[in-house]
C-alpha cells in the first residue's frame, strides 16, 4: 500500500484517454480514489451528474436515465475507475418519504472496482408515469437477474431486457410488493407453476439452437400443466378473499 | 423437444424439471433443463420458493425488530447476518462499538464462517456420494451449536447482537469452550482431507468440472469463497478491513482454476484461517464494556432506570420506539461466509426503516448456475450446486 511515490510515474507512463482532459492522475492499482476525485471524474464526462446528498456516508452519483448506459460503460471501462463488478441493483419507492419532491422511484446501482478498491453508487430517478430504464444486461452478466428482481419488486421496466420475468414472486402475482402503496397484508391466490418452457426455448436460441417442436414436458406436476388452472383449491373453499378470484383479496387487513 | 443444433444436426432433447423439492437442491430451487442423454444442453433456474418478503416486512417494524429477520437470511451462519446488519446501522449513527464487542463479533463471525463452510462442504460431499465426511464435520458443528446455546439460549437463529453491542455478555468458561471446539474442528478437517485429497473418485468428479473463469466470476458479481476459487484475490477483511481485521495474521485462500474442486478446497482452507483468527481474537478478548455508551442506541443500566428519571425515559423511548438513524441512504457490507453481505438502508429519520435492500451473496452465484452447468453431466451439475453454497433463505429473502 506504500505506493504513493509511484503514482506520478504511473500517471506519466499511461497514454491519455482519447482527447479527454485529465484533471485527476490515475491511481496506482490498489489505491482507491477519494470520493471527491471520483465525483470529479464522473462530472467531467457527464456535467449533469450530481452527488446525492442523501448518501452522507459514501458516494452516490445521480445521473439521468438517458445517460445511464454511457455512465455505466464509463465506470466499467475507464482505466482510472475499472468498476468491473456490479454488486447489486436496488429500487426505492419514495411515495411515503417525508418531504420528497422529486421523482417517485429511484434505482440504485452499486459498483465496485476490484483493481482500485473504490465503490460508487449510481442513482437514476424514474418517473411514476413512465417507469422505464434502459437495460444493462449486456454490460454485466448479473444485471439480467438483478433487473428482473427490481422489475418484480418495484415495477421499473428495463427496456431491452430479453427475459423480464418475475424472479422472487410467483409469475401470477399482480402488482409490485415493495411499492409503498402495496398493502403489506394483501393476499393473492397463486396456484399454477410456471412451465418455463418459453424460457428454456429462449435459452436454447441464445445458444444457437433452433427449436423445431416443443414435444412433451416431463416431470411436471399435473397442476402445473397449462390448462390445469382450477378455480378454487382447498384453501379457496375456506378463505373468502381467495374465493372471489385470484386477485380479489385486495383489502388491507391492517398493518403489523 | 426436437431442435436443430448450431452445426445443423437434428437432435431430440429431453426436458427435465429438477426441484424445487429435491434433496440435491439443498433447499427450494428449481432447475429446468434440456438434456441430450446425460449432458445438460440448456438450463434455466427459478427461485422464490422461500420468498418471505423480508424487505417488505422490515419496513413494518423498528430496526431492532428487523434483527430476528436477518437470522433467517443465511441460517447456516445466522450470527454473521446479525453482525452485518448492526454494523450497517451503527455506521449510520457513526458509532464505534467498544473493543470487547468488536473482538467478540470477530470470534462469533469466524466461528459462524467455520460452521457455514462445514455444512457446505459436508453436504456437497454427500452429493458426490461421500457420506462419512458429513458426520466428521457435523460433530464439531454440533459443539459450536452447544456454545451458541450456552451463549444465548438459541441454536440456529440466535439474534445475539444488538445495535450498539450485544444481547448479553459471554458465560464463564466461554473461552475454554471455544478453544476446545477449535481443536475439534481442526481434527475433523484433517480427517476429511485424509479421505478426499487423494481420492480418485473425488478428484475425477470435481477437477475441471463447472469451471468459472476469473472474468466470468467478476461479471456475475461473485464474491467470497467462490470468487476466490476462480483466482481473484478479493476479501473484504483484507481489502476493506473492518473490526480490526487488518491487525490479524491470516491468509486469503485463492484457487487457480475455478472448478468445483477449488471451491471446496478454498472453503476447507479458509476454515483453518478462521480458526487461527479466532485464536488470535481470544488472546485479545479482555474484560471491559460490551455495549456502546451512546444513549441513542444502548439501554441504560437497570439500576439507573429505577432511580433516575432521564434513564427511565431513555429506556422507555428505546424499548417502545427504538433507534432513529439520521435520514439518508447508507450501504454497508461485511464479508459473510458466502461473500459480500450488504445492507442498503434508507432511513427517513423515523423509527422504522424506510427501505432495506439486502445484497445476498448467493443471489449472484445462483444467477450464474444455469450457464455454468451447460455442457456438463447432470450428476456433476448437482455436485457443483453444492459447491456454490446456495442458501435459499438469503437467496429468496
Amino acid at each position: 500500500m506504500s505506493a504513493t511515490p509511484s503514482i506520478p510515474a504511473a500517471a506519466s507512463s499511461m497514454p491519455a484517454l482519447s482527447g479527454m482532459p485529465t484533471t485527476v492522475p490515475p491511481p496506482a492499482p490498489g489505491a482507491p480514489l477519494a470520493k471527491d476525485a471520483l465525483l470529479a471524474l464522473v462530472q467531467e464526462r457527464f456535467p449533469g451528474a450530481v452527488r446525492d446528498a442523501a448518501d452522507a456516508w459514501d458516494l452516490t452519483i445521480i445521473v439521468s436515465a438517458d445517460q445511464l448506459r454511457d455512465a455505466v460503460l464509463f465506470l466499467r471501462d475507464d482505466r482510472r475507475l475499472q468498476m468491473a463488478m456490479l454488486l447489486d441493483i436496488a429500487g426505492i419507492d419514495y411515495l411515503a418519504y417525508p418531504g420528497h419532491r422529486r421523482a417517485r422511484f429511484a434505482v440504485v446501482y452499486l459498483f465496485k472496482s476490484l483493481v482500485h478498491g473504490h465503490r460508487v453508487k449510481l442513482k437514476v430517478e424514474v418517473d411514476e408515469e413512465a417507469p422505464e430504464l434502459p437495460s444493462i444486461h449486456d454490460l454485466y452478466k448479473i444485471a439480467d437477474w438483478s433487473e428482473r428482481e427490481t422489475w418484480d419488486q418495484i415495477g421499473v421496466v428495463f427496456r431491452g431486457h430479453p427475459n423480464l420475468k418475475r424472479l422472487l414472486n410467483h409469475h401470477e402475482f399482480i402488482g409490485h410488493p415493495l411499492r409503498k402503496d402495496y398493502p403489506c397484508q394483501k393476499r393473492q391466490k397463486l396456484s399454477v407453476n410456471d412451465p418455463m418452457l418459453d424460457q428454456l426455448e429462449l435459452r436454447l436460441r441464445q445458444l444457437g439452437y433452433s427449436v423445431l417442436s416443443e414435444g412433451q414436458i416431463t416431470s411436471m406436476p399435473t397442476r402445473g400443466l397449462p390448462g390445469a388452472i382450477d378455480g378454487a383449491g382447498d384453501r379457496g373453499q375456506l378463505d373468502p378473499d381467495l374465493r372471489q378470484g385470484s386477485n380479489a383479496g385486495a383489502d388491507q387487513r391492517g398493518v403489523l | 423437444m426436437k431442435v436443430l443444433t448450431p452445426q445443423g444436426d437434428h437432435l431430440e432433447l429431453l426436458t427435465v424439471n429438477m426441484g424445487p423439492s429435491h434433496p440435491a437442491t439443498h433447499g427450494t430451487l428449481r432447475i429446468f433443463t434440456a438434456l441430450d442423454g446425460e449432458t445438460v444442453v440448456a438450463a434455466m433456474c427459478e427461485m422464490g420458493y422461500l420468498h418471505r418478503g423480508f424487505e417488505k416486512m422490515s419496513e413494518q417494524g423498528t430496526y431492532t425488530m428487523v434483527l430476528p429477520f436477518t437470522d433467517r437470511l443465511n441460517y447456516c451462519s445466522a450470527m454473521m447476518n446479525n453482525i452485518g446488519f448492526c454494523k450497517a446501522v451503527e455506521k449510520m449513527f457513526a458509532v464505534t462499538v467498544p473493543e470487547r464487542c468488536v473482538v467478540l463479533r470477530v470470534i462469533l463471525s469466524e466461528l459462524s464462517r467455520i460452521i457455514d463452510h462445514l455444512v457446505c462442504v459436508g453436504a456437497n460431499l454427500v452429493d458426490l456420494g461421500a457420506l462419512t465426511n458429513f458426520w466428521y464435520f457435523f460433530n464439531p458443528r454440533e459443539s459450536v451449536y452447544k456454545i451458541w446455546e450456552k451463549l444465548c439460549g438459541a441454536r440456529l437463529t440466535n439474534t445475539v447482537t444488538r445495535i450498539g453491542g450485544f444481547y448479553r455478555d459471554t458465560y464463564p468458561g466461554f473461552e475454554d469452550d471455544v478453544r476446545k471446539v477449535l481443536v475439534e474442528i481442526e481434527g475433523a478437517i484433517k480427517d476429511v482431507r485424509g479421505l478426499i485429497e487423494h481420492n480418485k473418485i473425488f478428484l475425477d468428479r470435481t477437477r475441471d468440472v463447472c469451471v468459472v473463469s476469473k472474468e466470468d466470476a467478476i461479471s456475475w458479481g461473485w464474491t467470497g469463497p467462490c470468487l476466490r476459487a476462480s483466482g481473484v484475490d478479493h476479501d473484504l477483511r483484507k481489502q476493506e478491513p473492518y473490526y480490526g481485521y487488518e491487525t490479524y495474521n491470516f491468509d486469503t485462500v485463492i484457487g487457480s482454476t475455478g472448478d468445483t474442486y477449488d471451491r471446496i478446497m478454498v472453503r476447507i482452507f479458509e476454515m483453518l484461517e478462521s480458526a487461527s483468527i479466532v485464536r488470535q481474537a481470544l488472546d485479545r478478548f479482555k474484560p471491559g464494556p460490551l455495549n456502546t455508551a451512546d444513549a441513542r442506541l444502548s439501554l441504560p443500566d437497570r439500576n439507573r432506570v429505577y432511580h433516575d428519571m432521564e434513564a427511565l425515559i431513555n429506556s422507555f423511548k428505546l424499548i417502545y420506539e427504538g433507534v432513529r438513524p439520521p435520514p439518508g441512504e447508507c450501504y454497508d457490507a461485511t464479508e459473510a461466509a458466502n461473500g459480500e453481505l450488504g445492507y442498503l438502508i434508507v432511513s427517513d429519520g423515523g423509527t422504522n426503516p424506510y427501505r432495506i435492500k439486502v445484497r445476498p451473496p448467493c443471489f449472484t452465484q445462483f444467477a450464474a448456475f444455469g450457464p455454468m452447468i451447460e455442457g456438463t453431466m447432470v450428476a456433476d451439475a448437482f455436485g457443483s450446486l453444492g459447491s456454490i453454497n446456495i442458501i435459499a433463505g438469503e437467496l429468496d429473502r
